[in-house]
């Protein structure tokens, strides 16, 4: 009988060739591995979650789980997102050790979805990106321009998210949350 | 652990958890003997404990759970028998056989090797089976030396054969046997290998002959490598009966074809077989003659016998034909079909009972909960509307949803027996080690609690009466000069009391001693010299970390790390204990216990525009927040001031801005604080979401819930946010 191999852990970098979510974020167009998206949602306001870090927008009830929302231009250290019309959230299943974490990210609005072959993927530079390399799993090239395509394991790790929340809870100066809604 | 594929590994998930119910059935069944003396249908219920967990070891291949059962099996045996009785030594003995093989199934589960300790146990309790055994050694396997036995075996077994009883039964040594065996075709998807079956028949006897029948196997094309299509035709030499070589395919019995004849035994059998096995007559009969099992003769004779039935065109029923044959007596074949008969109810009420995946449960109790939550929002939404018929039906839809949700938070729950049944066993050995009489008394069986619940509580509860054992009884001279009997009592009882479970502890020795522990917290410094304390207040303090007030440390309790985790393991299942005690007459410790751990009652509070709940068993009264009240952080209830938390100052959010607001009081212990909110929403059942790894360091907050117009609401940990206070108060002193 054959052994069925449970997932390894999110941080393993995985092939980067395949298919990506465009979203659009502050003017900046990022690929998301199109196999960690489970939906795309209307935007909705989330439930404010007292002394979290500032990146995590709140919860949101997605038909009766309670799932977390996560700014992640904070999480790059970028001034908060603007919410308007386009506005939504994108449900991710991400695998955290042996379980999967349920997150939603809040975007400016979902392009179109890309395929991109191993040749029109080139690794993470250096610096230069404006984000944590960690957190690019490569640059794919969309005529003539190159995107970031997102690590989204390590950009929503919830074990570092987790600690930061553990220093939010401790002192004020990381969350002062007056989100605009 | 060995490696194994996956449904290996469910089925040998499942043989444990089996395995430690037929132990803990076995011990039940010892202590009652122990207590109301021996009764044969206790004895057969433990044997067959053992035969089970034997048979089941030897189809994983558990070489040393076979080898040890055997032995244990063996004095069972003489014990059912008559041979040996049921000594107080052979039940202590028996007891730990229990144990050992419990031990070595956890260390297989654990994979924690086998060490010295086991292993000189294991030597022990082989050399004491022995001896137990021993003046009487040379007495014949009991399970062949009755011949009404026999009989009763064999009407008990599944199949549709009453074999013969021959005159040259009882046998005393191995027989030849005669097993025919077509395996089902999910066999192998069932987890199951045809080989580890006929493995484990060599270890009760031997294989004198084997034939594989490969004629159900399509051709190549065809063949689904999943499918098992074997079948095996076995002459088996054994000492063992019937009933035993049966058990041995116990697992695939009902969806094989299974067929045990004494060898060279009953023609009419062999017809009945040749008749019911899909493969041709005449090879199969071959067949039966290739293994040895039949003789040519026999054979001939057996297929003429078939010709001539086929042309009267009908089949007698085999009870029938035996009478007529004057094999069998008729009252004993008409006893033997209602026994039949009754085997087989008792075998559908055992089918009645599923086991469930505790996460499918789960999920289910979820799903039942977003039901709730949805009803609540449709009558709502109907209440608005103002229609008559709508509000009456989204009523009976609320009514329906009430229905199934206790329904289902019933699933969840067990028996408090179940949580009772390792005392009998703990009260016993305390006991011996303590060297007092003590009795146990349960009661309040079939009072029901959250199964995740009352896994929590089983060690607190645990230690409640070792401790009550320990320090609450008095050694017997005590209690005869304080004119109690000598034999001391616990009693453990269970009931349903105002939407939650009431679980007590008593004892009828000498109650807590309030001086005694006065002094000790006064010695820790847990409470002033000049503190009133009422007799409860006092009571509770021997729940402070490091507080124990035995004069000697014994092994059994004293140690002084137990009632404090005891408390903290019963709040944290969202119970709370209480202590009523009468000098000289005993104690009684009161576990209440909320009934589910998935829904509370919540009480809704308004922070500017948020939602947060607070649960209601943690509120005591909810007050005006006083216009006088500067920014101290205290307000005078009562005349006793109440130290104040502000929920926005706690959460950093902007300072409230309100004129009017509330306090809501919440206790928990000893302490009690005011917590200042906006405003004051009302009680509503709450189901209580997890809110996940990422929140899980957040303090003041344990969970959400989703409200009835869908928003999320997040529950506010009480003992935390009481703690984080006092912390929170004295930094901000520092600070301004």
């Amino acid at each position: 009988m054959e052994m069925i191999a449970v997932g390894g852990a999110s941080t393993e970098p995985r092939s980067r060739s395949g298919q990506y979510l465009i979203v659009q974020l502050q003017g900046e167009a990022f690929g998301l591995d199109i196999t960690d998206v489970r939906e795309i949602i209307a935007y909705m306001v989330p439930t404010q979650i007292p002394m979290m870090p500032d990146f995590v927008v709140g919860v949101i009830n997605l038909r009766g789980q309670v799932v977390p929302v996560i700014d992640m231009a904070r999480r790059f250290g970028r001034p908060a997102t603007q919410i308007h019309k386009r506005s939504c959230i994108i449900i991710l299943d991400l695998q955290d050790g042996h379980s999967r974490q349920r997150l939603g990210v809040v975007v400016d609005a979902v392009n179109e979805v890309l395929e991109f072959g191993t040749e029109q993927v080139e690794p993470a530079p250096q610096f230069g990106a404006g984000l944590r390399t960690e957190f690019i799993r490569g640059m794919g090239k969309v005529e003539g321009n190159f995107m970031i395509l997102l690590e989204m394991g390590r950009v929503l790790s919830l074990e570092e998210m987790s600690a930061l929340s553990a220093i939010a809870a401790e002192d004020g100066t990381i969350g002062t949350a007056d989100y605009g809604v | 652990m060995m490696d194994m594929d996956p449904q290996m590994a469910a089925a040998l998930q499942t043989f444990f958890e089996e395995s430690r119910d037929l132990l803990q059935d076995m011990e039940s069944a010892l202590l009652f003997m122990e207590e109301q003396g021996a009764d044969l249908e206790r004895i057969n219920a433990v044997f067959r404990a053992a035969h089970t967990i034997k048979g089941s070891a030897g189809l994983f291949g558990l070489e040393e759970v076979v080898r040890f059962t055997h032995r244990l099996e063996n004095l069972l045996d003489q014990i059912r028998s008559g041979t040996k009785t049921l000594s107080p030594g052979n039940i202590t003995l028996l007891l730990s056989c229990g144990d050992h093989i419990n031990d070595y199934l956890d260390r297989l589960v654990s994979a924690t090797p086998l060490d010295q300790h086991f292993l000189s146990e294991d030597l022990r309790l082989l050399a004491a089976l022995q001896s137990a055994l021993g003046e009487n050694s040379s007495a014949t396997d009991p399970s062949l030396t009755e011949p009404s036995l026999t009989v009763y075996d064999d009407v008990e077994s599944r199949t549709e054969f009453i074999h013969e009883v021959s005159s040259d039964a009882p046998v005393k040594s191995a027989a030849n046997w005669h097993i025919s065996l077509r395996f089902g075709q999910d066999t192998f998807r069932d987890g199951m290998d045809p080989l580890s079956f006929l493995r484990y028949l060599q270890q009760i006897g031997e294989i004198t002959g084997l034939v594989t029948l490969t004629d159900a196997l399509p051709a190549l094309s065809m063949m689904d490598a999943e499918t098992c299509y074997l079948g095996f035709e076995i002459a088996f030499r054994s000492v063992a009966d019937k009933a035993s070589i049966l058990d041995v395919f116990d697992f695939v019995k009902d969806n094989s074809i299974i067929h045990v004849l004494p060898a060279h035994g009953q023609i009419a059998a062999y017809l009945k077989m040749i008749q019911q096995l899909p493969e041709g007559d005449q090879h199969l009969g071959e067949i039966l003659v290739a293994v040895g099992s039949l003789t040519p003769e026999e054979l001939q004779k057996a297929l003429a016998l078939q010709e001539g039935s086929d042309q009267t065109g009908q089949h007698l029923p085999l009870g029938e034909i035996l009478v007529e044959q004057k094999m069998v007596q008729e009252p004993v074949v008409q006893g033997a079909l209602e026994k039949q008969q009754q085997q087989r109810e008792s075998k559908n009420a055992e089918r009645q009972l599923l086991r469930v995946r505790a996460h499918d449960l789960d999920h289910l109790v979820d799903l039942v909960g977003e039901l709730v939550i949805a009803s609540a929002a449709n009558r709502l939404f109907a209440g608005r509307e103002d229609l008559e018929s709508r509000l009456e039906s989204s009523s009976q839809v609320a009514r329906l949803v009430e229905e199934i949700r206790d329904g289902a938070l019933r699933l969840r729950m067990i028996d408090v027996a179940e949580l009772f049944q390792r005392f009998p066993r703990v009260v016993r050995d305390t006991a011996r080690t303590l060297n007092k009489d003590i009795r146990l008394e349960i009661s309040g069986e079939g009072t029901e609690l959250d199964k995740s619940m009352a896994e929590k509580i089983s060690d607190p509860l645990m230690h409640l009466v070792r401790n009550a054992m320990d320090h609450g009884i008095e050694p017997a001279e005590q209690r005869l000069a304080a004119g109690k009997p000598a034999q001391g009592s616990i009693i453990l009882h269970a009931r349903h009391d105002s939407g939650g479970i009431v679980i007590e502890v008593s004892d009828d020795g000498g109650g807590l001693n309030r001086e005694k522990i006065r002094r000790k917290a006064l010695e820790k410094g847990l409470i002033s010299a000049d503190q009133l304390l009422t007799d409860p207040e006092i009571y509770a303090l021997i729940f402070a970390p490091g507080f124990s007030t035995a004069d000697t440390i014994s092994d059994i309790s004293g140690r002084g790390v137990g009632m404090d985790v005891v408390r903290q393991n019963i709040e944290s299942v969202r119970g709370r204990i209480d202590i009523d005690s009468t000098p000289g007459r005993g104690t009684t410790m009161r576990i209440h216990l909320p009934l589910t751990l998935s829904i509370i009652d919540g009480f809704l509070v308004r922070l500017a525009q948020d939602t947060y709940v607070i649960p209601a068993e943690a509120v005591e009264e909810c007050l005006e927040y006083p216009q006088t009240v500067g920014s101290v952080g205290y307000m005078e209830l009562r005349d006793q001031p109440l130290p104040l938390l502000d929920l926005s100052a706690v959460f950093k959010k902007a300072e409230l801005s309100e004129t009017r607001r509330n306090v809501v009081v919440v206790r928990h212990g000893m302490e009690r604080i005011g917590v200042v909110v906006s405003g004051i929403l009302g009680n509503q059942q709450t189901v209580i979401k997890p809110l996940g790894k990422l929140f899980e360091r957040v303090p003041g907050v344990s969970a959400a819930t989703i409200l009835g117009n869908g928003d999320v609401a997040p529950i506010l940990d009480i003992p935390t946010l009481i703690q984080r206070h006092y912390a929170i108060s004295a930094k901000s002193a520092l600070v301004h």
